[in-house]
């Protein structure tokens, strides 16, 4: 529940930054670099004299931009793949699961990294980045979730009424393996939500002077000493973030896993 | 003896040799101001003695125990400390000495040498080893030591990834490229055990700085016979310089010893050096802590310790003059356009820009920093390029981006690099939004793929610095912007008249009318806006008040440890605390 108030909560900030934030994002004051939180500033003014809540703001849409936006790519390709691979089976089956485990030996952040210098840093090539490479998980999910429920009664009754394949595929399996991909799409948003912001903070995600919680941390902390601030602020937010996520994914699964109460 | 003629082919040649080392061209320029500075004894000035020169009412600390390290200094641990091997293992840069050693001013002096001659034409250089200094275990250093230190380099089988910088070395590079295996062939010879003859390739009568290089430092062939790549680890470490390897705790430290076999160990106070392997992000942490002695700073401690009443005084600034500057490329969209091109340069204040970089940039309204020869401060040149917002909206007056609309999507390229680059160029994007309405997207890259990009003239608008290699205006304008240098060229923008100043400027001897030509090329240069200064660039580090003996070179300024002036631990000492 909390977390649902809060993921709900970050999407309006998102949603409404222009209306809410103090100051434009990219307005700076050169006479008041690095303050702490005032009356003017609740957050203070980061080395630019920028308002840092201002900034974080901005932060939350493209996080979420980024959360949502990437488990779009995820779950288009995830889904069809895992899909065809367990209903088909055969070797399709055993072509796409190589694929899914190839994919699986390679470390995500490197590969997302390696990705990035590839395409070069910028939002849209984030979602590229962490959708080609997040949708294994989800594939792999839903594949299991085909095998189990092709082999159901209904299905076979579906069948012997003469349904396609096509129509089985779409009214009767996936339907049924909803909600565990729901679930990992909700556990998905907050791993975005955090890789884009670990790519911003070593450099290679989001260029200024957008900005973003990963890139306001990772500017901060070599100020952590004088400017504690800087750092301190977009990292709570980020883990508030995630929590709030993590929460939420754990409702969801609660909510539609009848074993589990 | 008369050193012998350097001739520019010459001086190719060691760019070349210098280059294969992997030291860029800013090094070379170093050496060649170092060359070009050496007065009648010519490579064989005598070193400054280290010998302390105390105040009065100061004494010598007991205990000489210093330790620097941090901002940057020692942040990685070394791979080994066998110079000779590869010169960029970062070790520590005193355990060994070389032939000849760079002094404050980078010029060569002799040192583990006595002395140094050549034939007529700089073809064969002979080298007096000094008789009264030792290998940390108190065996001579011979001539025979460089002569089986340099074979080594050379030797394929030692795959030295930096050999070819001894190509100049007759046969040098034959015996490396396994064209012939007979090492005796190879040009370096011990006549005896005190005489060094190097016969070359050709006439090179810049070897003695090749000798002083790191590259050139010996190693010691009983310990790598019997240790191999382990020669260097404290326990088996035989070193000939003024400090020896007491202990090396991999990631943590490294502590030297001074070397009592060192022949100028008498000059040589410190007793004991500490250098902890620290992170730059750690950052004065330990200065402040009092671990450091000495320390370099970056941006958030300098202004901390400058507010610090008893800490400021610690500060000092030290050389490294360089020019921040923004290169709008003339063959692209919309800086092709002169009038944007004047837009920019008229839209910003630098006095407030520089205010991010906090301390360590200064404003800048010409290339050459300020107590440099060449340097203006005249109302004139201060006025080409002057802050005027109102002025620079009316340049876009008759272009497509009249009023800051319609402006394509434009990129601020940068490298990836510390020095507040960073944050200085974000303060630009913003105040060319504000004066503008210019938007921009900031573009960090990795040094390689922005060198080559912007020698390819391939980026839209560039955010660089010059860092000056030799105090001359020539440096500034000709190795930077003159329009007909094929390689390493950064900007597209090229201009007949400005190149005609800058030939006139080299080839004029008389000083005056000199300067008035490179006046005249930053006038152009700012009218027809080629670059947009910005920022000078200004380095600091930290020292204890109880640190003495930093050497100045002629400027005035105080000098530190780097990798071609190596020479800071012998000079220093500490005193007595108060």
């Amino acid at each position: 529940m909390v977390g649902l108030v809060v993921v709900l909560l970050m999407c309006f900030v998102a949603v409404f930054a222009e209306v809410l934030a103090p100051y434009s994002y990219t307005k700076t004051n050169f006479s008041r670099l690095n303050e702490p939180p005032s009356r003017d500033y609740w957050l203070g003014t980061d080395q630019l004299g920028r308002d840092l809540f201002s900034r974080m703001i901005y932060g939350a849409r493209i996080s979420m931009i980024v959360g949502l936006g990437a488990q779009v790519i995820v779950v288009l390709i995830g889904v069809p793949v895992g899909a065809l691979s367990g209903f088909v089976g055969g070797r399709l089956d055993l072509v796409l699961t190589r694929l899914i485990d190839v994919m699986y030996a390679f470390p995500r952040l490197l590969f997302v990294i390696l990705l990035m210098s590839m395409l070069g840093a910028g939002l849209t090539n984030i979602f590229v980045a962490i959708g080609l490479t997040g949708w294994v998980f989800i594939a792999r999910q839903t594949r299991a979730q085909m095998l189990a429920i092709k082999e159901k009664e209904f299905v076979d009754g579906a069948r012997a009424l003469g349904a396609s394949r096509l129509r089985i595929l779409a009214r009767h399996l996936l339907p049924n393996a909803l909600t565990p991909i729901i679930v990992s799409v909700t556990f998905g948003i907050p791993e975005a939500i955090f890789t884009e912001a670990a790519l911003s903070f070593i450099g290679v995600g989001i260029n200024p002077p957008t900005p973003s919680w990963g890139q306001m941390v990772g500017e901060g902390q070599q100020y952590l000493r004088t400017y504690w601030h800087l750092c301190v602020f977009p990292s709570i937010a980020i883990a508030a973030t995630m929590l709030a996520f993590t929460f939420l994914g754990d409702g969801v699964r609660d909510a539609f896993d009848p074993r589990q109460q | 003896m008369a050193t012998p003629p350097i001739t520019d082919q010459q001086m190719d040649l060691l760019a070349e040799r210098l280059g294969s080392a992997g030291l860029g061209r800013r090094q070379f320029l170093l050496v060649a101001a170092g060359l070009a500075a050496m007065g009648a004894e010519g490579f064989n000035a005598r070193p400054v003695s280290a010998a302390p020169k105390l105040a009065p009412g100061e004494k010598l600390a007991k205990d000489q125990h210093f330790r620097y390290g941090g901002g940057g200094w020692y942040q990685v641990n070394p791979s080994s400390h066998d110079f000779n091997k590869d010169l960029y293992c970062q070790g520590q840069l005193t355990l060994f000495a070389g032939l000849m050693k760079f002094n404050a001013d980078f010029q060569a002096v002799p040192y583990m040498a006595e002395k140094v001659a050549s034939n007529k034409d700089g073809s064969v250089w002979t080298f007096t080893v000094r008789k009264d200094t030792r290998w940390s275990d108190g065996g001579p250093v011979s001539a025979r030591d460089f002569e089986w230190s340099w074979k080594r380099q050379l030797d394929p089988a030692t795959a030295a990834p930096y050999a070819s910088f001894l190509y100049d070395i007759k046969n040098g590079e034959a015996f490396n490229k396994k064209q012939i295996t007979d090492a005796s062939q190879v040009g370096v010879r011990a006549k005896d055990d005190w005489t060094l003859e190097v016969t070359l390739e050709g006439p090179r009568g810049y070897f003695p700085v090749l000798a002083a290089y790191l590259a050139a430092l010996p190693a010691h062939r009983a310990s790598v016979e019997k240790h191999g790549d382990k020669w260097t680890e404290a326990a088996n470490i035989v070193s000939n310089g003024p400090f020896v390897l007491e202990s090396w705790e991999h990631n943590r430290q490294m502590v030297l010893r001074k070397n009592k076999h060192f022949y100028g160990a008498k000059d040589v106070t410190l007793e004991k050096v500490t250098i902890p392997i620290i992170p730059v992000a750690a950052g004065a942490l330990p200065y402040d802590n009092n671990e450091l002695d000495l320390t370099s700073l970056q941006v958030a401690d300098l202004k901390r310790l400058q507010s610090d009443p008893r800490a400021q005084r610690q500060v000092f600034r030290y050389p490294f003059p360089g020019t921040w500057y923004l290169l709008p490329q003339a063959t692209k969209a919309p800086f092709d356009n002169v009038k944007v091109r004047r837009a920019v340069a008229h839209a910003i204040g630098r006095e407030n820009v520089v205010k991010v970089a906090q301390g360590f940039a200064l404003p800048a309204h010409g290339m050459i920093p300020p107590g440099f020869p060449g340097a203006l401060d005249d109302p004139k040149t201060r006025s080409l390029q002057k802050f005027d917002p109102k002025l620079a909206m009316s340049m876009l007056k008759g272009t497509p981006f009249e009023g800051g609309r319609n402006w394509p999507k434009i990129v601020l390229t940068m490298r990836d690099e510390a020095l507040g680059a960073k944050p200085l160029a974000e303060a630009l994007q913003s105040v060319l939004l504000e004066n503008l309405n210019m938007k921009t997207e900031l573009e960090v890259l990795e040094p390689r793929v922005f060198r080559e990009r912007l020698w390819k003239q391939d980026l839209q608008f560039v955010w660089i610095r010059w860092f000056m290699d030799y105090p001359d205006p020539h440096n500034e304008y000709f190795d930077t912007f003159y329009g007909k240098k094929t390689t390493g060229r950064r900007q597209a923008w090229t201009n007949e008249a400005f190149d005609r100043e800058l030939e006139a400027g080299r080839d004029t001897r008389d000083v005056k009318k000199r300067l008035e030509h490179y006046a005249k090329a930053e006038e152009i240069m700012q009218t027809d806006v080629g670059y947009v200064p910005v920022a000078w660039v200004v380095r600091y580090g930290a020292a204890k008040p109880w640190v003495r003996g930093i050497q100045k070179n002629k400027q005035g300024e105080l000098v530190v440890e780097g990798n071609i002036y190596v020479d800071m631990l012998p000079h220093l000492y500490v005193i007595e605390r108060v």
